[in-house]
């Protein structure tokens, strides 16, 4: 059809106009439009990214055990990959499809089904991407068996005697550098493990999410690598606390810590009655007498930051620890015999541990909670000289500096703390570096204490105190559990000789009135 | 003889006024397709001359149909007008009151094309469209301004013939002779371009033209934009200064002329002229009618239609005025000229007050006053005045919106305020169509007859 010519002479400039600027509208409505389409994928994306929204509970027990501190942000994978690795890594995982096999312990719904994280893992939606990481649980459960055949009890607030977090950091590390992270092969993975991406999302995995993720994989692993090789592996209810913060948080060179700083691993300890601890010489080796700052210190090492640190989150578990009381010892003792070790105790421990009362643990002692130098003690040196005056200056200008939350409690000791003894039961072996299997090891003088035994065991030994703990060979691996060899550096079970020269039967009282505890 | 100087009489070489006062050309679409003049114009141009101004200015009567304003304007392209215009003047002379013709072309400022023009450009000094509407056009050639010289010329003839008091050439305000003279619009790289007295030489020829057509004797007078302030489109460059059209005035007046009459502004209406408020919920129901006429004037409706967009054209419209007063907006610029030529000078903006006008008239300011809206407002100004008044009872309140009502509904008053309700507004404005029972019956063909 023709059209119809215009009537008057600005409706022909009009139509000239129009078709000569027809082909600059076309783009500039094209423009427009990919303006508008590029506004509201930028609107999407600055949505998605402002998403910070970590797992709340109301209830106190599951925020410990699944609440988020702020370590899933800085330091956490996404949940998607966390699913997905033992997929990829049968071997590592024992052909599980969760994270038993290092240790991590697992609570059921009301169905009686596994839930699909740990307990110590967190979970947030960061920027549109779920992340799970450590909370302060990971480290503080543990479970006990009163038989081979008993059920096992899981215990929050105990040391987690499982975890075996040097196997799972070095699988984490190694992974990141491993061709099975590929997207190409991750994404499948984790569409099996249950991931419903779309097209973008799968785009955004692939070229943001996992690129990112591998890069921060790499960075830590060319930090912490070299540390971890060179040190014996930690075994399951083990942390070296202070090492891995000077290399991580401090950006240090593995080359600027000293040979003897570098062997600091220890247990686990018990988090359980908090609020009398309060001013005590807390950590170890009693390098801080507060609370709140032993916490934060203990949540950078979860893998917080100063920027994404949830102080309300800790403050919340440190009023609930604050009074959480341990399951009572369920040993049977004579208690005659029990009795007459109490006197021997009281005689002897108590002004340096407290004792246990018939209902509760006394926090009571002229030495409770202070430092005894380790020229006194012997115990061995690993955990005591991995903290360092250097480092703590640098804790303290690096560190929250200038916030209610810089370190300065933090001092240098020559020794290590006299620790309350609340829930003895469940806090074997012993010594901070947990080099001695049981009490009973404990009263033997240091040389005829076992030089190498089996971690990892859960079930407690009614008779000598601690958890079954058999004697292993260096080198070959126990059936079950962990062969610990007090010979390697920081292993050492030297030291704390009190009691070693009690006669027999004094030792049975003394032996029979811990197992209370 | 009355001791007011604005009751006295104003002597040009050839006229004599009775009084200091004119109407200033303002007018409404009152007459035929063809250009003829109706019985609406006599009634409209008689309310003024009974009123008792000394001389009417006609509105804008074009030369050519090619150099209408707006259609339905009474033209003097033919000499079969000749009688009619002879009727007009005859009726207004009955009042004791001049009427001068205004000879008119509107080059590109063309508000309605109407069904003569609408298929073409208007003939300019440049080819460049007009700023504020839009209106195409192009550049005249030699042949074509010869052509509208002596278009000029023909229309004074027919203005004397009918027995009319004068002409005025209207070379102000936007129009073809403001178009040549203008240094912001004229882009002409000729003879008629470039050098002030380039630029001037249209106009002067048109004089020289008229002066040989119709001899000395008969009144022409030349109405110049004192300063064209042609920047009103932000972009648009300034134009002539003061200084350009006092030599154009002094060219005019050795050319002839017998008066200069001072206006501003290069275009119509201008943001000085006419001086005043500017009505957007007025215009906003009526510049629809212009949409056609100009390549930006929908543009315009838009900035005047909706009200998000109506400060871009407030600030536009306004900024000129800072400073400036709305009654005299231009008398010190009509001071200046009169001080530079010997023939009176009449000055138009906003006149409305007795006592402001006798002292611009005693102070050498200008020799007369030329009012339209006051006039508009109060038929009988002048007879308000000479019975002592300084400013009428329901004065004009500038509000423009007999302006700004142009574009589509009759010439009048339009302030409601001014009236005790909107039955006498149109009342007001109804009287000019006051029609008389001379209505001709067309001939009929003898056979149709028979």
């Amino acid at each position: 059809m023709t059209a119809e010519p215009p009537v008057t002479y600005v409706e022909t400039q009009l139509r000239r106009r129009r078709r000569l600027l027809l082909p600059v509208a076309i783009v500039l409505a094209l423009l427009a439009l990919i303006g508008l389409v590029v506004v509201v994928l930028g609107l999407v994306a600055v949505m998605r990214l402002a998403v910070n929204r970590p797992q709340v509970f109301p209830d106190i027990v599951a925020h410990f055990e699944h609440g988020s501190i702020g370590a899933d942000q800085s330091s956490g994978i996404p949940f998607w990959v966390w699913q997905a690795l033992p997929r990829l890594f049968p071997a590592e995982f024992d052909g599980r499809l969760d994270y038993r096999a290092f240790g991590f312990l697992y609570n059921t719904d009301a169905h009686g089904r596994q839930e699909s994280l740990p307990i110590g893992i967190s979970k947030r939606d960061f920027q549109g991407v779920d992340l799970v990481w450590f909370n302060c649980a990971v480290c503080h459960t543990g479970t006990y068996r009163t038989s081979e055949g008993a059920a096992r009890v899981m215990v929050p607030g105990m040391p987690s005697n499982n975890l075996n977090l040097y196997g799972f950091i070095r699988f984490i590390l190694d992974a990141g550098v491993d061709e099975r992270l590929k997207p190409d092969r991750l994404i499948p993975a984790m569409q099996a493990a249950g991931a419903n991406l779309g097209i973008i999302d799968r785009q955004v995995w692939r070229f943001v999410v996992i690129p990112r993720m591998r890069e921060g994989f790499i960075e830590r692993r060319s930090r912490l690598q070299p540390f971890l090789a060179e040190q014996q592996p930690w075994g399951p209810g083990r942390v070296d606390t202070f090492n891995p913060y000077k290399l991580v948080q401090m950006d240090m060179l593995l080359g600027a810590i000293a040979p003897d700083e570098r062997h600091g691993a220890s247990d686990f300890p018990s988090i359980f009655n908090q609020k009398p601890r309060e001013g005590m010489q807390l950590h170890w080796d009693g390098n801080n007498s507060s609370l709140d700052e032993r916490n934060l210190s203990a949540a950078l090492g979860a893998g917080v930051t100063p920027e994404t640190v949830d102080h309300a989150a800790i403050k919340r578990v440190k009023e609930w620890v604050g009074e959480l009381h341990p399951p009572r010892s369920p040993h049977q003792v004579d208690p005659a015999a029990a009795e007459r070790g109490r006197a021997i105790y009281m005689n002897a421990c108590a002004v340096c541990h407290g004792y246990q009362g018939p209902d509760r643990y006394v926090f009571e002692g002229a030495k409770l909670g202070t430092v005894e130098a380790n020229s006194t003690l012997g115990t061995d040196p690993g955990r005591l000289d991995s903290y360092t005056e250097a480092f703590r200056q640098r804790q303290l200008a690096e560190l929250f500096a200038g916030t209610p939350f810089q370190f300065k409690h933090f001092v240098k000791t020559n020794g290590y703390a006299n620790m309350p003894l609340d829930a003895l039961w469940l806090r074997g072996p012993y010594l901070h570096n947990g080099s001695v299997p049981t009490l009973r090891d404990l009263l033997a003088p240091p040389a005829e204490r076992p030089s190498a035994f089996v971690r990892g065991i859960d079930i407690v030994d009614g008779k000598n105190g601690g958890f079954l703990s058999p004697s292993c060979t260096p080198g070959r691996r126990p059936p079950q559990g962990f062969c610990y060899d007090t010979r390697l550096p920081g292993n050492g079970n030297g030291g704390h000789t009190f009691g070693t020269t009690l006669p027999a039967t004094e030792k049975e009282d003394l032996i029979a009135y811990l197992l209370t505890f | 003889m009355s001791e007011d100087v604005i009751f006295s009489p104003l002597k040009f070489r050839n006229l004599t006024v009775k009084n200091r006062i004119f109407r200033s050309n303002i007018s409404g679409r009152f007459d035929n397709e063809d250009g003829s003049l109706t019985q609406t114009r006599i009634n409209w141009e008689c309310k003024f001359a009974a009123g008792g101004v000394g001389a009417i200015i006609s509105s804008y009567v074009p030369v050519l149909m090619e150099g209408r304003i707006i259609a339905d304007y009474a033209t003097v392209h033919r000499d079969d007008f000749i009688p009619l215009w002879e009727r007009l003047g005859a009726a207004v002379h009955r009042f004791d009151c001049k009427y001068i013709m205004q000879l008119s072309h509107s080059g590109r400022q063309m508000d309605f094309p109407g069904v003569h023009n609408s298929h073409r450009p208007a003939l300019s000094s440049t080819s460049r469209k007009e700023s504020l509407h839009g209106f195409l056009c192009r550049a005249a050639s030699k042949a074509e301004i010869d052509h509208l010289v002596e278009a000029f010329a023909a229309g004074a003839w027919r203005a004397r013939e009918a027995g009319l008091d004068g002409v005025e050439l209207h070379a102000a305000n936007g129009y073809l002779f403001t178009q040549f003279l203008s240094s912001g619009i004229n882009d002409r790289t000729d003879e008629y371009g470039g050098l002030l007295q380039n630029r001037a030489r249209f106009l002067l020829e048109v004089i020289r033209a008229i002066r040989a057509r119709v001899g000395r004797g008969f009144h022409l007078q030349v109405k110049l934009s004192a300063v064209d302030r042609n920047n009103v489109i932000p972009w648009e460059k300034k134009g002539n200064v003061l200084a350009d059209t006092i030599e154009v005035a002094k060219w005019c007046e050795s050319e002839g002329a017998d008066a200069i009459h001072v206006s501003t502004g290069s275009l119509f209406p201008h943001p000085l002229n006419p001086p005043g408020d500017f009505s957007f919920e007025t215009i906003a129901t009526t510049y629809d009618a212009m949409i056609s006429s100009g390549v930006d004037a929908f543009r315009n409706f838009l900035l005047f239609r909706y009200r998000l967009l109506r400060p871009i054209f407030r600030w536009i419209w306004f900024r000129m005025k800072k400073g400036l007063p709305i009654e005299g907006v231009s008398l010190e610029e009509a001071r200046a000229i009169k001080a530079n030529v010997t023939v009176p000078v009449l000055n138009t903006g906003g006149y409305q007050t007795a006592s402001f006008i006798r002292s611009g008239i005693t102070s050498g300011a200008f020799d007369g006053v030329a009012i339209a809206r006051s006039l508009v407002a109060n038929n009988d100004l002048v007879q308000q005045w000479a019975m002592g008044r300084d400013l009428p009872e329901r004065p004009c309140t500038y509000c423009n919106k007999c302006l700004l009502n142009a574009p589509k509904n009759p010439m009048g008053c339009y302030e409601l305020a001014r009236f005790p309700s909107r039955e006498a507004m149109i009342d007001e404005l109804m009287t000019i169509y006051a029609t008389r029972p001379t209505l001709n019956l067309p001939p009929v063909a003898s056979a149709q007859a028979a």
